[in-house]
C-alpha cells in the first residue's frame, strides 16, 4: 500500500505519495522534498539535530512516521528567514557566535523558536538550558546558544510589544 | 506493513491482533523498528476520539492513553500529581515530552521508566479495552517485569486512572547528568502531614528492582515522623522491595546506598512542598 498524505511544509502546501509507510519526517524531509537543512545526528531522539515544528510544536523528525502527519503544519529551518531577514533567533545565533561547526545548529534553533513560543523559560538561563537539553552540540557551544536563546527571548517580546502598541 | 490510523476506540480494536503493534508517541517503538523486521501491521491510537486529555470523574482522575507528557504538565492537577508532573519534566527532552505519552511509558515497561513510580506513589489503576469490554488493573499487577505487562494481543490500555487524593507529590531522579539522562534511580512520594508529621506516606522506587515498588514497611515507618527525623528514619530502615544491579548506568552498591539518600531527600521535599513546575 502506498499512501498518500498531504502537509503544508513552511507554508507550502504539499501531497506527497509514501512508498514506504516507515518513511520518517527527518528521510522524507532530506531525501524526497530537498530540504537538506534538517540534521540526521543520531536517528534516535538522542541528540535533537532533527527538530522541527509540527503544528507550532518541537519534535525529532527522526522519531516521527511521516504517514502519521497527514494534515499536519511542519516548518523547518528553512522556513523561518522572511526573505533576505533572519529570524531573530537565527540572527541572535550568529551575532552570539552559539555555533562551531554548525551541524546541530538547524536543531538548536528549531527547539529555540519551540522554546521561546512555549513560553515557560523566559529568559532565565537555568531553565533555557533545562528547555533546550533535547539539543546535543558535540562542539559544546552551549554557552553562546543559551545566550543567544536569551537575547532572542528579549527581542522577541519587546517585537512583540511594540507590534502591540 | 500497514499503518492504521483509527478514528474510534471500536476500529482500533477490531485491528488488534496478529502481530499488530500499537503505537502511540512511537519513542520507545521508532527506534526499535530500524533493528528488525517491520511489524505486518502498526495502528496509531492518537486520532482515536477521546483518548488524550485528564478529567476527574466521580472520585478517579483518568489519563487518556494518548495523553503526553507535555499535557500531563500543563494540565492544572492538585498536589498530589506534582510528583508525576516532576517526572513529566524529566523524561527524555520536550521533544520527546511533547510526543511521548504516559501510557507508552507503562506499556514500555522498562525498569527505568519515569512515570511507572510516580503513578505507583499515587495507587494507579490501568482501564484496559478489549472484545470483552473494559477492565480494570492496579499498575502494581499490571507490569509484571521488565517489558512484560498484562495485556493480551486484542487489547490496549485506554485511560490511567488515579484516585482523587490529597497530600503532596515529589519526585526525584538520579542520573549521570541532570538532563535527557536515563535514571539511576528515582523515587516518587505522596505524602500527607498533619501537624507538623507524617499522617499517610506513599513511597515508590524504581530502576533498583526489575519492576518499581511501592516500599510498604518504610512507608508505615515513617507515619508521625517529622522531617527532621525522616533520614534516620529511611536510614535505618529495611528495604526487601530494593534488589538494584550493576548495569552501564551504576553499580548495585553505588544504587544501594545512593537511592537511600533520594527517598530522604523526595520525602522532604514533598513535606516542604517544592514547586516543581
Ligand atoms: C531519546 C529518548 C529519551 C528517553 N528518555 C526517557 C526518560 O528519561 N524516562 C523515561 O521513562 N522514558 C524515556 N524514554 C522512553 C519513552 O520516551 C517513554 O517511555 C514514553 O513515555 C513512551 O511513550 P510513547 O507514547 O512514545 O510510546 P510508544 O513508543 O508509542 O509505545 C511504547 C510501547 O507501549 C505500547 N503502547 C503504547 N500505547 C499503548 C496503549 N494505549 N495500549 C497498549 N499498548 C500501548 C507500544 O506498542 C510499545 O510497545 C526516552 C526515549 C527516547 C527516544
Ligand atoms: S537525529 Fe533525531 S534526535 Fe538525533
Ligand atoms: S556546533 Fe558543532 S555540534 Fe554544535
Amino acid at each position: 500500500m502506498s499512501p498518500s498524505i498531504s502537509l503544508t511544509i513552511n507554508g507550502e502546501a504539499r501531497a506527497v505519495a509514501l512508498d514506504d509507510p516507515r518513511v520518517t519526517l527527518l528521510d522524507l524531509l532530506r531525501e524526497r522534498l530537498d530540504l537538506p537543512g534538517t540534521k540526521k545526528g543520531c536517528d534516535r531522539g538522542q541528540c535533537g539535530a532533527c527538530t522541527v515544528l509540527v503544528d507550532g510544536r518541537r519534535v525529532n523528525s527522526c522519531l516521527t512516521l511521516a504517514a502519521t502527519l497527514d494534515g499536519a503544519e511542519i516548518t523547518t529551518i528553512e522556513g523561518l528567514a522572511l526573505g533576505e531577514e533572519l529570524h531573530p533567533v537565527q540572527a541572535a545565533f550568529i551575532e552570539n557566535d552559539a555555533f562551531q561547526c554548525g551541524y546541530c545548529t538547524p536543531g538548536q534553533i528549531m527547539s529555540a523558536v519551540g522554546l521561546i513560543s512555549e513560553g515557560s523559560a523566559g529568559d532565565d538561563p537555568e531553565r533555557i538550558r533545562e528547555g533546550m537539553s533535547g539539543n546535543i552540540c558535540r562542539c559544546a557551544a552551549y554557552h553562546g546558544i543559551t545566550i543567544a536563546v536569551q537575547e532572542a527571548t528579549r527581542n522577541m517580546i519587546r517585537t512583540d510589544k511594540e507590534d502591540a502598541a | 506493513m500497514t499503518l492504521h490510523r483509527p478514528e474510534s476506540l471500536d476500529e482500533a480494536l477490531s485491528l488488534l491482533g496478529g502481530g499488530a503493534v500499537v503505537l502511540a508517541g512511537g519513542t520507545d517503538v521508532y527506534p526499535g523498528l530500524r533493528d528488525g523486521p517491520p511489524p505486518s501491521r502498526m495502528v496509531d491510537l492518537t486520532r482515536v476520539a477521546g483518548l488524550r486529555g485528564i478529567s476527574l470523574r466521580d472520585g478517579l482522575w483518568r489519563i487518556g492513553a494518548a495523553t503526553t507528557w507535555t499535557d500531563v504538565l500543563r494540565a492544572e492537577l492538585p498536589a498530589c500529581f506534582a510528583g508525576l508532573k516532576g517526572a513529566a519534566r524529566e523524561v527524555g527532552s520536550v521533544q520527546i515530552q511533547n510526543t511521548g505519552t504516559v501510557a507508552g511509558n507503562i506499556c514500555n515497561a522498562s525498569p527505568a521508566a519515569d512515570g511507572v513510580p510516580a503513578l505507583m506513589a499515587l495507587d494507579a489503576q490501568v482501564e484496559v479495552a478489549g472484545p470483552e469490554g473494559p477492565r480494570r488493573v492496579a499498575l502494581e499487577q499490571f507490569i509484571r517485569g521488565p517489558r512484560n505487562v498484562d495485556l493480551r494481543p486484542s487489547e490496549i490500555v485506554s485511560a490511567v486512572l488515579v484516585p482523587e487524593a490529597t497530600g503532596q507529590g515529589a519526585f526525584r531522579k538520579l542520573g549521570a547528568r541532570k538532563y535527557l539522562v536515563i535514571s539511576i534511580a528515582m523515587v516518587a512520594a505522596v505524602v500527607e502531614v498533619s501537624g507538623n508529621a507524617i499522617s499517610r506516606a506513599r513511597v515508590s522506587v524504581g530502576s533498583c528492582s526489575p519492576v518499581a515498588v511501592r516500599l510498604r514497611g518504610l512507608e508505615e515507618a515513617l507515619t508521625g515522623a517529622t522531617v527532621a527525623e525522616v533520614p534516620g528514619i529511611v536510614a535505618g530502615a529495611d528495604l526487601p522491595g530494593l534488589t538494584p544491579i550493576d548495569d552501564v548506568r551504576a553499580s548495585a552498591a553505588y544504587r544501594r546506598e545512593a537511592v537511600r539518600t533520594l527517598i530522604a531527600r523526595t520525602i522532604t521535599d514533598a513535606m516542604e512542598v517544592r514547586d516543581v513546575t
